[in-house]
C-alpha cells in the first residue's frame, strides 16, 4: 500500500515538473501570429546557442522573446504563487476552505494597486501598495477571528467581511479617479497576461521566486503548525514567527502576482485540493507539488484564453468558470475533507 | 349667510363663465399649451414629451452637446458629472452650462431630489444604463428618452432629428443634418473611395490602451481606411470595444495606426511615441513607415462637430491622393462655428490636446 503510494508520489512528482515544461512548448507555439513548430525550435536554439549560419535574429523571434515568453513566463510564476500560497494558508489556519480570495488577500491587493494606478500614476510600480495591502487584509481576517480562526465557518465570514471591506474601498478609489485613470483601472481589473512586460517581470519575477521557494523550504513546518497551536509550541517551534512569515509570504507572493495581472481567484483552492486528493495531506509534498501543478493551470488557462478568440478572454473569467463549481463540490464535501 | 355678497359672487362667476363660452383661445394661439409630441428612443420605447419643453435636464454628454447645437442651450436646468469636471470641450463651446447645477454622480445616476427641485419637462438619458430611464420616469413622472449615436453616423443624424422635434427644432435640425451630410459627400467627391481591398487597414488603439480598440469606427470607414478589428466581435455589439493581445495586433501588421488623442497629454498612458518606440511593434509596417497618427476617437461617445473633423482630418491621412485641404485647425474651426456659433473653440481644443503637433500627413 505505502509502496503504491510512493509511487504515485513518484510519478505526480515528475508530472509536476514535466506538464508545466510540456505546456510550456505548447504555449510557445499558440498564438495570432502563425509560427511553424519548426521555427520555433530553430528561434529559440539560436537564442540558447547564438552563432548558427550568421544570418541574424528570425522575424519570429519579437513574437517569441518580446511577446510570448514574458507572458509564459509570468503565468508559470503567479500561478505556482497562488497555489503555494493557497496551501500554505490552509495548512496554516487547519482550514480547506481557505485561499487568498476567501482571505481578502486578492481584494485587498487590488485596492493597494488601484491606488498606486490612480493617484501614484504609471510611473510609480503598485507591488509595494499591492502587498502592504494583502497583508493589511489577511490580518484583519485573523483579528476579526480571533482564538476561533481554525473554525471553517468564522474564517470565511471573516474573509467575506474583509473582502467586502476592500471592494468598497476599490470602488471608492473608482469614484474619486479621474476618467483617464479610471479606464486604465477597469481594464487591469478584469484581469489578464497580456500586458506582461520584460521591465515588469524584472520585479515580479524575483518577488513571486523568493516568497514561493521559501514557503516550500518551510513545509514541513507547516505540517507541524497544522497539528494546531499547542503541539507545535511543544514540537518546539516558534508558532508565532513561523505563523507571521507564512503569512506575510503568502501575501507577498499574492501581491507581487495581482500587482502585474489583476484579480486571478480560484487557483489558490483548486490545486492545493487536487494535490492532496492525488497524495494525501502531507505538507512536504502537497507545497512543492501545488507550485507545478499551480503554474501548470494558469499557463493552461492563459493559452486557452489567448488562443480560443481573436480577442482576448479575461483569464479571471476562465478560472472562475473551473473554479466555482469546483468550490460548491467541495462546500458539499468539506464534511469529509481532512488535512 | 349674506345674500348681497352671494349674489355679488354668483354674478361674477357668471361673467366668467360666459367670458370663457364667447371668447375660446383660437387653436395656436399664444399661452396654449402645444399637443405632446411622441417620439421613438434608442430603447425602441414611444415615449409623449409635452408639446413645449423649457425645462431639460440631460444625464448624456453626447445629448446635451447636441441640445446645445441645436440653440437650445439655455434650456438646460441641469448637468451630469463628467460635463461639469471633466470635459475639456464643453466649456468652450457652452461656458454659461458650467453654472448649471449638478444632478448626477459619477456613475451617471441622476440625483433625484435634485431632479424634483429642478421639475424638468424631460429628462435625457443614455440608453446603455439598464433600465435606467424607465426607473426614473416611474420616480419622477417626467417623461425620459434615452438617445445615443452608438457610434454611428445614422444614429447620430436620427439623434439630431429626434432632438430637433422634442425642442421644436427642427429647422435647425436638418441645417445640421446637411451639413454633416454635405461634408461626408464632399470628401466622396475629392477622392473617390478605393475598393475595400485597396483601403490601408487601421489599427485604433483607443480608452488608453494598446490592446482595446472599437470593432467598429464609422470615420475611419468615411475616410477611405478599413478597420483591422471589423469582425472582431459581432456586428450586434456596435462600436463596442474589443481587448485583443499584442500578437493578433502583430498579425494583423496595420498600416496606420490611430492612437485616441481625446486626452491631454499628460493623461496619456498610450501616445504616438510609446508605439513608435515599443519594441514588440518594431516589425509592424505602421511604425516602419511613420504612419502612427493620434485620432480624437469617443469622448463619453461623440461630439457632433468633432467627429465630423476627425472624418476629414481622417481621410487626410488615409487617402494620401486627396487634395490637401486647408488643415485640421482651419477646418475644425470652420466646422466648430457652423454647429456652436463660437468663433475659434476647436483652436481652443486643440492647444489644450496638442493637436497642433499631429501629423496631417
Amino acid at each position: 500500500m505505502s509502496g503504491r503510494r510512493d509511487k504515485r508520489t513518484t510519478v505526480l512528482s515528475v508530472l509536476a515538473v514535466v506538464l508545466p515544461l510540456a505546456l510550456s512548448l505548447v504555449a510557445l507555439n499558440v498564438g495570432a501570429y502563425r509560427i511553424p513548430p519548426q521555427a520555433v525550435f530553430t528561434t529559440v536554439a539560436e537564442a540558447v546557442f547564438p552563432g548558427g549560419d550568421g544570418s541574424g535574429p528570425s522575424p519570429y523571434a519579437d513574437i517569441l522573446f518580446r511577446v510570448r515568453l514574458p507572458r509564459l513566463l509570468l503565468a508559470l510564476f503567479a500561478g505556482a504563487a497562488l497555489a503555494v500560497s493557497g496551501a500554505s494558508l490552509q495548512a496554516l489556519f487547519r482550514n480547506p476552505l481557505v485561499f487568498e480570495f476567501s482571505l481578502g488577500i486578492s481584494n485587498g491587493a487590488a485596492f493597494g494597486a488601484a491606488l498606486s494606478l490612480v493617484f501614484l500614476g504609471r510611473g510609480f510600480p503598485p507591488q509595494p501598495a499591492a502587498f502592504v495591502f494583502a497583508l493589511l487584509a489577511v490580518l484583519l481576517v485573523v483579528a476579526i477571528a480571533g482564538r476561533s480562526a481554525s473554525q471553517v465557518v468564522t474564517i470565511l465570514l471573516a474573509g467575506v467581511i474583509v473582502s467586502a471591506l476592500f471592494q468598497a474601498l476599490l470602488s471608492l478609489v473608482e469614484v474619486f479617479a479621474n476618467p483617464y485613470a479610471l479606464q486604465s483601472l477597469v481594464f487591469w481589473l478584469m484581469g489578464s497576461l497580456g500586458q506582461a512586460t520584460w521591465k515588469d517581470l524584472a520585479v515580479t519575477l524575483p518577488v513571486i521566486g523568493a516568497g514561493v521557494t521559501v514557503l516550500i523550504l518551510m513545509r514541513w513546518r507547516l505540517n507541524v503548525l497544522s497539528l494546531g497551536e499547542e503541539e507545535a509550541r511543544s514540537l518546539g517551534l516558534d508558532t508565532t514567527r513561523d505563523k507571521i512569515a507564512v503569512i506575510a509570504l503568502a501575501a507577498l507572493v499574492t501581491a507581487g502576482a495581482t500587482a502585474v495581472m489583476g484579480v486571478v481567484s480560484w487557483v489558490g483552492l483548486i490545486v492545493p485540493h487536487l494535490v492532496r486528493m492525488a497524495v494525501g495531506a502531507d505538507n512536504r509534498k502537497v507545497v512543492p507539488l501545488s507550485a507545478g501543478y499551480g503554474a501548470a493551470l494558469l499557463l493552461l488557462a492563459d493559452t486557452i484564453a489567448r488562443g480560443a478568440a481573436p480577442f482576448e478572454i479575461p483569464v479571471g473569467i476562465l478560472t472562475s468558470v473551473v473554479g466555482i463549481p469546483f468550490f460548491i463540490v467541495l462546500l458539499k464535501k468539506s464534511g469529509r475533507i481532512w488535512l | 349667510m349674506n345674500p348681497a355678497r352671494t349674489a355679488r359672487t354668483a354674478a361674477l362667476l357668471a361673467w366668467i363663465a360666459l367670458a370663457v363660452l364667447r371668447f375660446p383661445a383660437p387653436v395656436g394661439a399664444a399661452g396654449q399649451v402645444p399637443a405632446p409630441t411622441t417620439v421613438v428612443d434608442s430603447l425602441n420605447r414611444s415615449v409623449s414629451v409635452p408639446g413645449k419643453i423649457g425645462r431639460i435636464i440631460s444625464l448624456e454628454p453626447e445629448i446635451t452637446r447636441i441640445i446645445v447645437a441645436l440653440g437650445a442651450g439655455d434650456r438646460l436646468v441641469g448637468i451630469d458629472y463628467f460635463l461639469k469636471h471633466h470635459d475639456h470641450l464643453f466649456p468652450l463651446v457652452f461656458p454659461e452650462g458650467l453654472k448649471l447645477p449638478l444632478v448626477s454622480n459619477q456613475a451617471q445616476d441622476l440625483s433625484l431630489e435634485e431632479a424634483v427641485r429642478l421639475h424638468p419637462d424631460v429628462v435625457f438619458a443614455s440608453p446603455s444604463e439598464f433600465r435606467m430611464a424607465e426607473s426614473i420616469e416611474r420616480k419622477l413622472a417626467v417623461p425620459v428618452v434615452a438617445l445615443a449615436s452608438m457610434g454611428r453616423f445614422a444614429g447620430l443624424i436620427g439623434e439630431i432629428e429626434t432632438l430637433g422635434r422634442i425642442l421644436g427644432r427642427e429647422e435647425r435640425a436638418a441645417e445640421l443634418v446637411a451639413f454633416f451630410q454635405e461634408r461626408l459627400r464632399a470628401l466622396d467627391r475629392s477622392a473617390s473611395p478605393d475598393p475595400p481591398g485597396e483601403r490601408p487597414s487601421v489599427y485604433l488603439a483607443f480608452w488608453n490602451s494598446l490592446v482595446r480598440t472599437p470593432v467598429s469606427y464609422e470615420p475611419v470607414d468615411a475616410a477611405g481606411g478599413r478597420n483591422a478589428a471589423s469582425g472582431v466581435l459581432p456586428e450586434y455589439l456596435g462600436a463596442a470595444g474589443a481587448t485583443i493581445s499584442i500578437e493578433t495586433l502583430i498579425a494583423w501588421d496595420p498600416e496606420v495606426i490611430l492612437v485616441q488623442g481625446n486626452y491631454p497629454p499628460e493623461e496619456r498612458r498610450v501616445s504616438v511615441g510609446t508605439v513608435l518606440r515599443d519594441p514588440r511593434l518594431a516589425s509592424l509596417r505602421a511604425v516602419r513607415s511613420g504612419r502612427v497618427h493620434y485620432t480624437f476617437g469617443f469622448w463619453y461617445w461623440w461630439d457632433p462637430a468633432l467627429v465630423l473633423v476627425e472624418t476629414v482630418y481622417l481621410s487626410g491621412l488615409l487617402r494620401p491622393g486627396a487634395p490637401a485641404g486647408p488643415g485640421l485647425v482651419a477646418t475644425g474651426d470652420v466646422i466648430f462655428k457652423e454647429f456652436y456659433g463660437v468663433e475659434g473653440a476647436f483652436s481652443a481644443l486643440c492647444r489644450i490636446l496638442d493637436c497642433h503637433e499631429w501629423t496631417a500627413r
